[in-house]
């Protein structure tokens, strides 16, 4: 994830009311997701009430950081103008086990070796002013 | 059941040649367009009431001047009682003319213009055109901040859907070839030379496994059609095109927040549009579908019915979807050979249908073509829209 000087920068998040809380902890090495108290319905990404039962009784849990690649792709050319540097990189959708999907990068891995269906695991790295959720492959220390 | 079935038609079509063009300004894309829809519906200008202009991309001050009734101006049209912008994105097309009709079924409106244009081709640079599709309909929380785009898009469907079905990259880009086959007889194309499967496994590699030539063209372009009742069409004109039956489906927003990659909405979207129609896609003689990726038009076309999931990119690569062959589809060339013009693209694709069943498709006319199956898709393929279409009351 280097930065070329004369490339533009990547796109931070543009952080939300309900998202910061998420943020704030994936600055401190966390992944948590929502959970509400009314229904049980575990929510990523952050909602401002419930999408299953439109309750504004949501809590936040940690989540196990565990997942599974539901699909991949890895971008060779073409990229954003924030991510040229960045090239190759991969995008993928990840499913965790607490039943949300999320999208990320996988990284510390040859990127010919990723596969659907591949566990993987939540590993924090700083992007501009941002910890951002990425995932590994899983017992890839 | 019966909504808009035999009720509503259409009675003209016009379109602007798709490709770069940067002497033409965005605007002369609608009004000409407009003109030829007017002229080949044979309606009175002054007896249109009621114009919808599509969300155009490419410069949110030319949008404002749709919004704001530029049209109405420019065409001259002294019977106008609203002007409405509609758009979704690349499901334009099908939220159009579900609206356009809705209006002229209730009485609110009796004559329709709705008018596309834009200017992707030539009114962007080739990066910016890169970081908008970096940006349009894509969570600036929770996806931009990890490059997605819509090659990464196209890339992540396209790879659950080769895992789960066992496609190869060779029958997906068999799409290319089929669409290529159509556009090098469209004289309103943007590529027209053909295409071989080898040339589009040889052009680079963008987002695995999408490479440069599975990646729909930006483009500038327009299209227009007239809206009104069966009964007004029928007066009009001798080549009317009835509304049949219709469905869509919304799945989600951001890709990643979508259930089955591979599947979509189709399935649903098509039962409820066949179901109104009365018929099944064995009676169907066209299949107009939405690509902008080869992948999209694959899946939709086995959601919808025509081929069993799996077998769609072996349906491709033998030719049954080429000129001549037992199912033509997107005959117009999609927006890989056509050209994307941003919301007209699946403009495009419908007055494509409007114009097979109208007999008026030139060197590509299916012969005693009937009914169509129309599919769109906006955003990051966030809905599935289906409209079934006859020269016939079915």
């Amino acid at each position: 994830m280097t930065q070329s000087e004369e490339r533009p920068c990547r796109p931070e998040p543009e952080v939300s009311r309900v998202g910061a809380p998420f943020w704030e902890a994936a600055r401190n090495g966390k992944l948590i997701i929502q959970h509400c108290r009314s229904c049980n319905e575990n929510i990523f990404y952050p909602r401002i009430r419930c999408p299953k039962c439109h309750s504004d009784a949501l809590d936040w849990i940690e989540a196990s950081g565990k997942g599974v690649i539901y699909s991949y792709s890895v971008v060779q050319n073409n990229a954003p103008s924030g991510f040229l540097a960045d090239m190759p990189y991969v995008v993928a959708i990840v499913r965790l086990p607490e039943g949300v999907q999320m999208l990320t990068n996988i990284v510390d891995c040859d990127p010919d070796s990723i596969h659907c269906d591949m566990p993987v695991e939540v590993v924090f790295r700083q992007v501009e002013n941002f910890d951002l959720p990425l995932f590994r492959p899983a017992g890839n220390k | 059941m019966s909504r808009l079935k035999g009720d509503v038609a259409v009675a003209g079509i016009g379109e602007v040649p798709t490709g770069r063009y940067p002497e033409r300004d965005c605007m002369d894309g609608c009004v000409i367009s407009a003109v030829q829809a007017i002229a080949d519906a044979g309606i009175k200008k002054d007896s249109i009431d009621f114009v919808i202009p599509c969300g155009t991309v490419f410069s949110s001050a030319y949008n404002s001047d749709l919004v704001t009734s530029r049209v109405v101006e420019e065409l001259g049209l002294k019977g106008i009682h609203n002007n409405a912008q509609v758009f979704s994105g690349g499901a334009s097309s099908a939220s159009i003319l579900k609206v356009a009709g809705s209006l002229v079924e209730s009485g609110i409106a009796r004559n329709v213009l709705c008018v596309h244009s834009d200017k992707l081709g030539t009114g962007l640079s080739g990066q910016a055109g890169i970081d908008l599709f970096a940006y349009a309909g894509i969570h600036r929380e929770w996806e931009v901040p990890f490059g997605q785009h819509y090659s990464s898009i196209a890339g992540l469907v396209t790879t659950r859907y080769k895992h789960e079905t066992g496609t190869t990259d060779e029958q997906i880009t068999a799409v290319q070839v089929s669409n290529r086959k159509w556009a090098e007889l469209n004289p309103n194309a943007m590529f027209r030379k053909p295409l071989t499967i080898e040339e589009v496994m040889a052009s680079k590699m963008l987002s695995t496994p999408i490479r440069a030539k599975h990646s729909n063209m930006l483009a500038d372009g327009g299209a227009a059609f007239i809206v009104t009742s069966a009964e007004r069409a029928r007066d009009l004109t001798d080549t009317p095109v009835y509304v049949l039956g219709s469905g869509g489906r919304v799945t989600h927003h951001s890709l990643s927040q979508e259930a089955d990659l591979t599947r979509f909405g189709y399935a649903d979207a098509a039962a409820d549009a066949f179901a109104e129609a009365g018929l099944s896609p064995k009676d169907i003689d066209i299949a107009e579908i939405y690509d902008s990726y080869p992948i999209f038009e694959l899946i939709a076309l086995e959601e919808m019915g025509f081929v069993e999931r799996g077998q769609g990119g072996a349906f491709f690569l033998e030719g049954r979807t080429w000129p001549g062959g037992e199912l033509p589809t997107t005959t117009n060339g999609g927006m890989s050979s056509q050209g994307h013009t941003g919301g007209g693209g699946g403009v495009a694709i419908l007055v494509e249908a409007f114009r097979q069943l109208m007999g008026k498709a030139g060197e590509r006319q299916v012969p005693d073509a009937r009914f169509a199956a129309v599919s769109a898709t906006g955003g990051t393929y966030v809905d599935a829209q289906i409209e079934i279409l006859g020269n016939q009351i079915s």
